[in-house]
Formats: structure tokens, sequence, C-alpha cells
């Protein structure tokens, strides 16, 4: 029988999508008027450094400013920023001279890129250890993933790309040179970005599966006759998966924060590196549009791991709504 | 079983204790922890190698008192040093040297290690660029993460308690309204807003206000984790028989709260804020190293690490200019320890 069969858009799912929908749009609306204020009254814009060249005039600089509205009250900026991102236009990056739109939309596919990599690696090494111990119950394999969750919860990822870019540099005078962009210094990346990922859903999923190896419906497909392995990944592992889903939604704001060092540090051109230089030239509507496009993104991440919980799991769609 | 529990209870008191004497000596007394003033330029010796510390001088004499020899910079472009072995200049305890002002209150120049002669230093970690001690910076930069880290958890853990209590205390709408809050800050990409937060400030702020505005951008971004858990806490223990009965002899609602709830989830909210404390040192190690948190002068240890985006150094010294990075990794190590303990000896999240 088709497992899926079982499922209908029933009354809860439909009032859980109504429910996280208004939480997006509260989201969106919260982080973008804090942002924009806070931008807006920051202590210059993009042109205030031009102030101190003295070929530039200060009419000059009033006509920039024009230019960009940047003389207008804030909460008219606002509105007219609103209006213009509902037809999906973000406005004009000030540094990069394109619109913001297409220019963090291409980064962030980079940076997903480089993210999709880490959590594969990260969720291959957990779950391949969680398995393995559920299935033998090894004292020293336990004892090693406790050691693995602690090293690797430890490692920060500024000192592991700092590693790693030493690395680099000490492999460039050796006989491999390790190229920014190449293949290899993509994985070497998506690894470094992996790391503290390892603890969280190791620890998790090794936790959970421990737990749910004792449960009644383990034991009843035990007593089946099904083999051991048969038993944790069929019965045991999909009562544990969901914990582990909730853990990857979370997960993910700190994985686009993640990116921010270690695109930085090994030089990935995605979003993160990309969000550090919007800043530092104080780039606003591009600061602005990385601000939006990312809590958006991470929401919608989050909204697919609950709606994949609730798929999963057949108790949560009666529960999640009450 | 009986006694390897207490032989490693016995341990992580220990574990603890040393720990707390750490941070407290480098808070209070980092400077003079630091052989040199943290600011102070030799411009004859930039990016100079560790100080090798002898005991055996160049006759083959065996001395008890560890010395060190003075150093020549013989090639300044690829900054090689050789050591002159004419004279010994011995390491003493508490010398006097660059003077600095302990807490703020009095002034003092006594260093707990050094050479007697200031023109021969010991560089235990080598010198930066404008020959400044790379080790007396150390000192100074984990003293301001410390701070800066503690005060932000302490300052965010009071937040999230707060949240978290009256969310578990009130009806429904209240708690559903803060928890919505609550769950969409914690969905946030945290460094992304708190770049873009720094942003709305000056780049370059003395210290002490970059200290503050970073504690207060953490406090603001990392609060929903406590407030999360201090609900469910609340919410567990109000259904404990005790509470019914403080309920049933009269006591007050903010009476039971800090009476009887509070003591009891205290413990698990420790936990958390352990867990806390690495996220807000990493966050300010992150603004320092990107350039938007502590700016040079003074050091920190995210700025101390943007020294290796000198890569000919890095290639020459990578553990030198990396020993901040070893320093968190230890320090984030030794936290992770401690709340992993405070898991285990049972005092942490049992409630939900």
């Amino acid at each position: 029988m088709n497992r899926f069969a079982r499922i209908r858009p029933s009354y809860n799912v439909i009032s859980f999508v109504i429910r996280k929908l208004v939480q997006g749009i509260f989201m969106f609306a919260a982080v973008s008027a804090i942002s924009f204020a806070l931008l807006a009254n920051a202590g210059g814009d993009a042109f205030t450094a031009l102030r101190d060249n003295p070929q530039v005039s200060d009419a000059t600089i009033e006509r920039l400013r024009e230019t960009y509205g940047l003389d207008k009250p804030v909460t008219t900026r606002y509105f007219k920023w609103l209006t213009s991102f509902v037809t999906g236009d973000m406005g004009e990056s000030i540094h990069f001279k394109v619109p913001v739109g297409g220019l963090v939309l291409s980064k962030l596919f980079y940076t997903a890129l480089l993210g999709s990599a880490a959590l594969l690696i990260a969720w291959t090494i957990a779950l391949i250890l969680a398995f393995l111990n559920a299935l033998y119950k090894n004292r020293t394999l336990s004892r090693f993933i406790e050691l693995l969750i602690l090293m690797t919860a430890s490692m920060p990822r500024i000192a592991l790309s700092l590693f790693a870019l030493a690395f680099f540099v000490w492999s460039s005078q050796s006989a491999f040179a390790v190229q920014s962009g190449s293949g290899i210094s993509f994985a070497i990346s998506a690894f470094v970005l992996a790391v503290p990922l390892i603890a969280l859903f190791l620890a998790q999923s090794n936790s959970e599966l421990t737990a749910a190896m004792n449960e009644d419906f383990v034991k009843l497909a035990r007593s089946k006759g099904l083999s051991e392995s048969t038993v944790i990944v069929r019965h045991a592992s999909r009562a544990a998966l969901n914990p582990l889903l909730t853990i990857f939604g979370l997960s993910l704001g700190g994985i686009i924060g993640g990116t921010v060092i270690v695109e930085t540090i090994l030089g990935w051109q995605g979003l993160g590196a990309m969000t550090v230089t919007a800043i530092r030239v104080r780039d606003v509507p591009l600061v602005m549009g990385i601000v939006v496009v990312t809590t958006v993104a991470v929401w919608l991440g989050n909204a697919l791991a609950e709606i994949l919980q609730m798929l999963n799991d057949p108790r949560l769609r009666d529960e999640i709504a009450s | 079983m009986e006694l390897e529990a207490r032989r490693r209870r016995r341990l992580s008191t220990a574990l603890k204790v040393g720990i707390a004497i750490v941070v407290v000596g480098i808070v209070i007394f980092g400077d003079a922890i630091a052989p040199y003033g943290y600011e102070k330029q030799v411009r004859n010796e930039p990016n100079a190698p560790a100080s090798s510390i002898h005991f055996r001088d160049a006759e083959g004499n065996i001395h008890l008192r560890p010395f060190v020899y003075r150093r020549q910079l013989v090639d300044r472009l690829g900054y090689g040093y050789e050591e002159m072995s004419d004279r010994a200049y011995p390491l003493s305890m508490l010398v006097r040297g660059d003077e600095y002002s302990l807490i703020g209150l009095f002034s003092s120049d006594i260093h707990i290690f050094g050479t007697e002669d200031p023109e021969v230093r010991i560089t235990l970690l080598g010198t930066d660029q404008l020959g400044r001690d790379r080790f007396s910076r150390l000192v100074i930069a984990l003293r301001f993460s410390l701070i800066v880290c503690l005060v932000g958890t302490l300052l965010a853990s009071l937040i999230g308690i707060i949240v978290g209590m009256i969310s578990g205390f009130s009806g429904r709408l209240v708690d559903s309204a803060l928890m919505g809050i609550t769950d969409s800050v914690m969905a946030l990409p945290t460094l992304i807003l708190i770049l873009a937060a720094r942003a709305a400030f000056p780049l370059e702020l003395p210290p002490f206000r970059a200290a503050t505005l970073l504690i207060m951008i953490f406090a603001l971004a990392g609060w929903a984790e406590m407030a999360r858990l201090a609900r469910g806490l609340v919410r567990a223990t109000r259904e404990q028989d005790y509470v019914a009965a403080a309920k049933g002899v009269g006591t007050s609602e903010p009476m039971i709260l800090f009476r009887h709830i509070f003591p009891n989830i205290a413990p698990a909210l420790i936990t958390q804020a352990t867990i806390m404390l690495p996220y807000f040192l990493l966050s300010e190690v992150a603004l320092s190293f990107l350039g938007v948190g502590l700016q040079e002068p003074v050091p920190s240890l995210g700025n101390m690490l943007a020294a290796a985006s000198d890569l000919g150094q890095l290639q020459q010294h990578p553990f030198l200019l990396l020993s901040p990075a070893v320093v968190i990794f230890i320090f984030v190590l030794f936290v992770r320890l401690i709340s992993a303990n405070f898991q285990r000896s049972g005092r942490g999240s049992q409630l939900v």
C-alpha cells in the first residue's frame, strides 16, 4: 500500500499552513521594517565617504542622494521600498550597480550549493554512525561518538577555516596547489561548514535512535522476526526522523551565518562573502535585499521541515493544530 | 560504579573551579599576565618568531634559570632574525615594565614574568607586523572577549527567562503571541542580522562603546532559546504537587514563581546559559574578524585572527598567527565539557 495514500489535506494541515503564512508575513514585515529603520538612521550612507573627496562638490553628493531617493523621510522610503519589493524590484545596488534581486538570488544559489553539500556531509556522517551504534551497541563506538560530538561541537568554523587556509597556503608551495573556486576548495569549504553540524545532528540522531530502539513498536517489529538492521531502518529511524527535521529547520539560520565566515576566508563567492562587502561599503539596498532574502529562505526551509514532519508522522497531523 | 561517579564529580568540580580561576584571573589581572603593553610597538622587531627559551648557554653550561638571547633583524624583507648569543638575559618573576591600571582603579607596572632589560623582550608567540608582543595582545583580547560574552549571555538569559516565565504563566493568547515571536526569532539567520544591525552604527567605535553595542545586539538576537526553555520548564513545574500545595495554602502567584518554581528550574537554565556562552564568544570573534567589531589598536581574538590574511606570514608561522584560534578552540571545548557535565549529572533539563 502506498504510504502517502493516507495523507489528505485535512483541516489541521490547512490551518497549519495558514498559521505558517501569517508567521512568515509578520516576520518579513518586522525584519524588513526594523532593518530599514536601523540602516536609514545609520551614521552615514554610501555617499558619506565622498565628502572627503575634494573633487566631488556638495551639490553632486546632494544630486546623487536625490537620485537614489535618500533625501526623503524614512517612512516614505520604506513604503516605496515595500511597494517595489512586492513587484519583485529590490532596487539597485549602489556598489555593484546592478539590480539587487538578481544579484542576491544568483549569490544565494552558490551559497545554497555550499550549504547543501555541508548538510549532505553532516547527515551522512551522523546517520551512518548513529545507525552503526544502534546496530552493534559497541562501547568503544559510543565512546568515539561522544568524543566526536564534543570535538566537532567545539571546533568553531572560523578556526577551522583559518586552518584550512593555512593548509591552502602550505599546499601552494608543495606539489599540489589548491585554488580557490576549484573542486578541492569547494569540498574543503563544505566540510568546514559541516563540522559543527555533525555535532548537532550526530548527538540528536544518536539519542533519538537509541530511545526509539526501546519503543514498543520496535519490539513488535523485532518479534515479527525482522533482521535488526531492517528494524532500525524501517521502524526505529522513522520515529527518530522528526526531531532530526526540527533540528534541520533550526540549523538553517546557523548555516547561512556560517557561510559568512567560511566564504570570506576560503574565497567561495556566495551570499556570505557578499554580505561582508555590502556592509563594508554601506550599500543599504543590497544589505536590505540580503536580510530579506535570507530571512525568507530560512523561513521557507523551516516551513518545509515542519511539513515533512507532518508527512512523516501521522500523529502530528492531528496534534499540531491543537 | 559509585566510586567512578564520585571521582567524575570531583574531577568536574576541579574543572569548573579551575576554569573559573583562569577566567577571573584573566579578567582582573590580564594586564599583569601580559608581559608588555598591548599597544607598545617595537619597530625594529616586526613579525618576529617566538623567543626561544634556553637553559643551556653557548659554552654548554646548564642554568637552572631560563634565559633568552637578544635578537637582530637580519633579513628585512623576509623577516629573518638571528640570535646573538653573546649575553644571556635571564627571565624573572614580577618585573617592572609598561604601566597599566588594574581594573581601572590603581596603576601598576609590575608584570608577572618578563626580562629585566626592556630592550630584550620575551615574545612567547612572536610579534605582529608592528612589533607588538602577540602573547600580551592575546591575553588582553581574551579578556575583552570573555567580558563581552559573559555579560551578553547574562543579559540574553535575563530577557529570555523573563519572556519565558511570562509566557509560561499567562493565558493562551499572550502565550501563543510570545512564543510566536520567540519561534520567529529562533528561525532568523542571526549572524546576517547581527551584521546588518552592526552596519547601522559607525564602523569605528571606541572599545567601550563597541563592547556595549555588541552586548546589546547579542542579547537582542540570542534570548529566544532561553525563553523557549524557561517557558517549557515553567509549564511543566506548574503541574507539580508542591506548586499545587503552595497554591492551596494561598501563596500569591509571584511568590510561587520565585520561591517554588524558579529554584527548581534554575539549574536547567544555567545549563542553557553555558550552551549559549560559546555562541556569543564566536559572534564577537566573527564580527571583529570581519572588521566591524572591536577595532585596532585594541586587540580582540577576531581582529588578531585577521592578521592571518597576510598569507606570507601565515605560511611562515601558521601556529603563531592562528594562536587566537587555538585559544578559542580550547575555551569552547572547556565550556562544552562543563555543560555536558551539567547535563549528565542530571541537573540539566529533565523536564522538557
